[in-house]
């Protein structure tokens, strides 16, 4: 038995499908895709009802990734029934979403989600009409308070009739529907998916288009166009059945100061330092009890055991793995997703991006952009991931090399860590102007040469709301869970080489070698760019290598305040960590992951050797 | 020479051997198409020069491969076509035949003229507005905060963003403009809902009038 979710974005869907299942939800990338799909599995009369929570989404005939995946899901996958969740709030546009998915004709629950919200508004809700004329069990509830949830899967479980509803398409799209069902069999779905210009049969898509033309000149609308409005119209209709309003909504008005210019900006600007700033003191803070914790418990403990050498460089080379992956991933990553979180789930993220769409246009992007590069300061790699967000492989190109560049929070202990606590708290903001800088210039630059079209932005303002704590901070926990998988195996192992390769005397070897490259080039010494290679395992151990190699933690006693800047502005720029390559091969492809290896590789070393210059 | 003509005369020249199994003469086109032998013999010498044609002694024709491609094409669109408006009309096959048949030519000719504009990089839709409505157009860029407008019409690839469309926002739809921001993006209330829209996107949509 399985069940499909499917509705708009931030219909409390995720909520609906958290409360349905219990643990052991699985997030797994659909085939041949990169949008996660989420699988759950709950238990009704004993027996196993898997539970699928596709993405959000506004039609099912769009050519996004995510309405792609939905629709091949529908036709291929093998479900019981699906429910429909959408938002009493905004019923009419979640209602175009229902009536394409009724086309489908499978089994349908519907779930009209948060009643609370609606009444709130002073909208009456009556499932009478809608029940009547889709003759499908209509589900009022309220997620946020667990209202009527439990009747959801009893529902579908009784499901087993598709929506009865028929839409009145517009007399030239219904005759194309018959002639095209005449002539090569198709069904109603099929016709209007083929009139818009979708399906595998080339010949039924030539006599679509044929009759597309037809109409379209006898229209000042397009095909697309017609049917979205005849769905719309319809919608429409239902929606004025089901929804009465009792009295204007009150009139405060969030968006009113959040969306103007002034005082839009300012707060948008406080929003995103303030996250910074709040990262920073706190991850510090704990980044500090948790390294303290490890020295105390394990390290020290382990030593005074006394094992045979080799055996003890191993040792400690995986507790330093372990100590370093906790201390940043507790603190600074989850942290960050924690606000990260927050930022999506209040509808902010969508202000946001709606103020930065100007600026994200001089660098080449839409305003979308700003949530990957927000992102980025806790993690390059779901920053990637989240490119998908830019619907151009341009907008994905520049991104990439944007994102790389943003100083991560690993980077950031590196500028915390070595320029701020050696050499002083105006030069760690130096550091971040140099980076700054260096990104606005490459994405000014990216967008004149980058061939492509420009696409602009078409969002929706989603509702603001008050975050769900739990949900929060379930989402913050599976992107850390994300997180430490793709970090911990390759640290720890970046370690253990590390931690062989001295103990065997092969690093003292390598250094000689390279030492009078990065002397003259950076003026540093040459276990320097041993901790430089090791920063590309992960960031942080550039400086944990550092420490290691100069043989203390005072780094102030062995390198020049010169030598610590120069480093840090090196490494800040240097390659993106191995686990950001990663999943920049599979967003971008191997030569584009290249082009930016080369380009960072390239930047740091001429912007270090370039200060190291000016300076000695 | 016109594309229509191209596919009447293939079409002419394929149902004339299909039928007869052997070569088009000259007398069997001219009179298929209702036209003067002088007129048929200038095309057909274009026809061949083209490729879609080769002589096969005498004035006698028959259709090359690209020349029976093209026609059985347009063989195909005709049957659709005529299927369409047997469908939309309600009438007798007889008579849709005829009516198909003038239509081709309607078709081809708007084709033409849509095909000549998109050639010249710009697209008919506002343009038409413009002769027909005779004063300048407005987009949504030209409305201010709290405007209320209709929309008219909407330009880009394929008739405006597909994802316009699904969010509501199509022809003979008001929309609210909520807020306008100095760099002209703009936020617009459709059906309950807030969308945020770039300044090139709502410099496509095309509105009837702002007050």
């Amino acid at each position: 038995m399985r069940i499909a979710l499917i509705g708009n974005p931030s219909v409390g869907k995720s909520l609906i499908f958290n409360q349905l299942t219990g643990l052991g939800v699985e997030v797994s990338n659909y085939p041949g895709t990169t949008v996660e799909l989420q699988r759950g599995n709950t238990c009704f009369q004993r027996e196993i009802i898997e539970i699928v929570d596709l993405p959000g989404v506004y039609s099912l005939e769009g050519n996004s990734e995510e309405e792609d995946l939905v629709r091949r899901f529908l036709e291929q996958e093998d479900v019981d029934a699906v429910v429909v969740v959408a938002s009493a709030t905004r019923l009419e546009r979640n209602l175009y979403l229902l009536l394409q998915v009724a086309e489908y004709g499978l089994p349908m629950v519907v779930v009209l989600n948060m009643v609370d919200e609606a009444a709130k508004q002073g909208l009456d809700i009556d499932p009478g009409p809608l029940h009547d004329l889709l003759g499908v069990e209509v589900i009022l509830t309220a997620a946020s308070k667990g209202l009527n949830i439990d009747r959801i899967i009893p529902a579908a479980l009784a499901a087993s009739r598709p929506a009865k509803v028929e839409i009145p398409y517009d007399h030239h799209i219904e005759a194309a529907i018959r002639s095209l069902g005449k002539m090569f069999g198709v069904d109603r779905k099929e016709s209007l998916r083929a009139l818009q210009g979708f399906g595998e049969n080339p010949e039924l898509l030539e006599a679509a288009r044929t009759i597309a033309d037809e109409i379209e000149s006898r229209h000042r609308m397009t095909v697309a166009q017609i049917i979205a409005a005849n769905r719309h119209n319809f919608a429409r209709r239902l929606a004025e059945l089901t929804v009465r309003e009792q009295h204007p909504p009150p009139g405060a008005d969030p968006d009113s100061i959040l969306t103007r210019f002034i005082p839009g900006m300012p707060i948008l600007i406080a929003v995103l330092v303030g996250m910074l700033l709040s990262v920073f003191v706190v991850g510090s803070f704990l980044e500090e009890m948790i390294v303290e914790f490890f020295e105390v418990y394990a390290v020290q403990p382990f030593l005074a055991l006394g094992l045979h050498p080799l055996l003890e460089e191993l040792g400690v080379s995986v507790l330093i793995a372990l100590q370093a992956g906790l201390g940043i991933a507790l603190p600074y990553v989850f942290l960050f997703y924690v606000i990260i979180s927050i930022l999506e789930d209040s509808g902010y993220m969508t202000r946001a991006a709606f103020l930065a769409d100007n600026v994200m246009h001089r660098l080449g992007m839409h305003g979308g952009a700003v949530i990957p590069l927000t992102l980025a300061f806790g993690c390059n790699v779901p920053a990637i991931m989240s490119i998908r967000l830019l619907r151009s492989r341009r907008e994905r190109i520049i991104a990439s090399f944007l994102v790389t560049m943003v100083p991560c929070s690993a980077r950031t202990v590196i500028i915390a860590g070595i320029v701020a606590g050696f050499v002083g708290l105006a030069a760690a903001f130096s550091v971040y102007a140099i980076v700054f800088i260096l990104i606005i210039l490459t994405g000014l630059i990216l967008s004149r040469v980058m061939p492509g079209e420009r696409f602009g932005m078409i969002m929706e303002m989603v509702p603001l709301r008050r975050p769900e704590p739990r949900l929060v901070m379930k989402k913050a926990w599976s992107r850390l869970s994300e997180f430490l998988f793709i970090a911990m195996p390759l640290l720890l192992l970046g370690s253990v080489v590390l931690g062989l390769l001295e103990f065997f005397g092969i690093m003292t070897v390598f250094e000689g070698i390279v030492e009078p490259y990065t002397m003259g080039l950076l003026g540093l010494p040459g276990y320097s760019a041993t901790a430089l290679i090791f920063g590309i395992l992960r960031k942080e151990m550039a400086f944990e290598t550092l420490a290691i190699l100069a043989g203390t933690a005072d780094l102030g006693a062995v390198l020049s305040s010169l030598q610590l800047y120069v480093f840090a502005v090196v490494t800040v720029l240097f390659v993106p960590c191995l686990a950001t390559v990663t999943v920049l091969l599979r967003e971008v492809g191997s030569r584009i992951t290249l082009a930016v290896t080369v380009y960072t590789v390239t930047l740091g070393l001429l912007i270090g050797g370039f200060i190291h210059h000016l300076f000695s | 020479m016109l594309p229509s003509t191209v596919e009447d005369y293939l079409e002419a020249i394929l149902e004339i051997t299909e039928k007869s199994g052997r070569p088009a003469t000259l007398e069997e086109i001219a009179a298929a198409l209702k036209t003067g032998k002088e007129t048929a013999s200038s095309t057909i010498a274009a026809l061949v020069e083209e490729g879609y044609l080769e002589r096969m002694g005498g004035d006698a024709v028959r259709l090359t491969e690209k020349g029976a491609a093209l026609a059985s094409k347009t063989a195909r669109k005709h049957t659709v076509l005529l299927c369409f408006l047997t469908e939309m009309l309600g009438v007798d096959t007889d008579s849709a035949s005829r009516e198909a048949c003038t239509l081709e030519h309607g078709i081809s000719d708007d084709t033409i003229e849509r095909l000549s504009t998109y050639m010249g990089g710009d697209l008919p839709l506002p343009g038409r507005t413009r002769r027909r409505r005779g004063r300048e157009t407005v987009t949504l860029l030209d409305c201010n905060e709290g405007d209320t407008a209709r929309v008219a019409l909407m330009r880009g690839q394929g008739g405006g963003h597909r994802r316009l469309l699904d969010l509501g926002i199509f022809p003979g739809e008001i929309v609210e403009v909520r807020r306008k921001l100095p760099n002209n993006s703009v936020v617009v209330r459709v059906k309950g809902c807030d969308i945020a829209i770039s300044p090139e996107i709502a410099g496509s949509i095309f509105v009837e009038s702002c007050p």
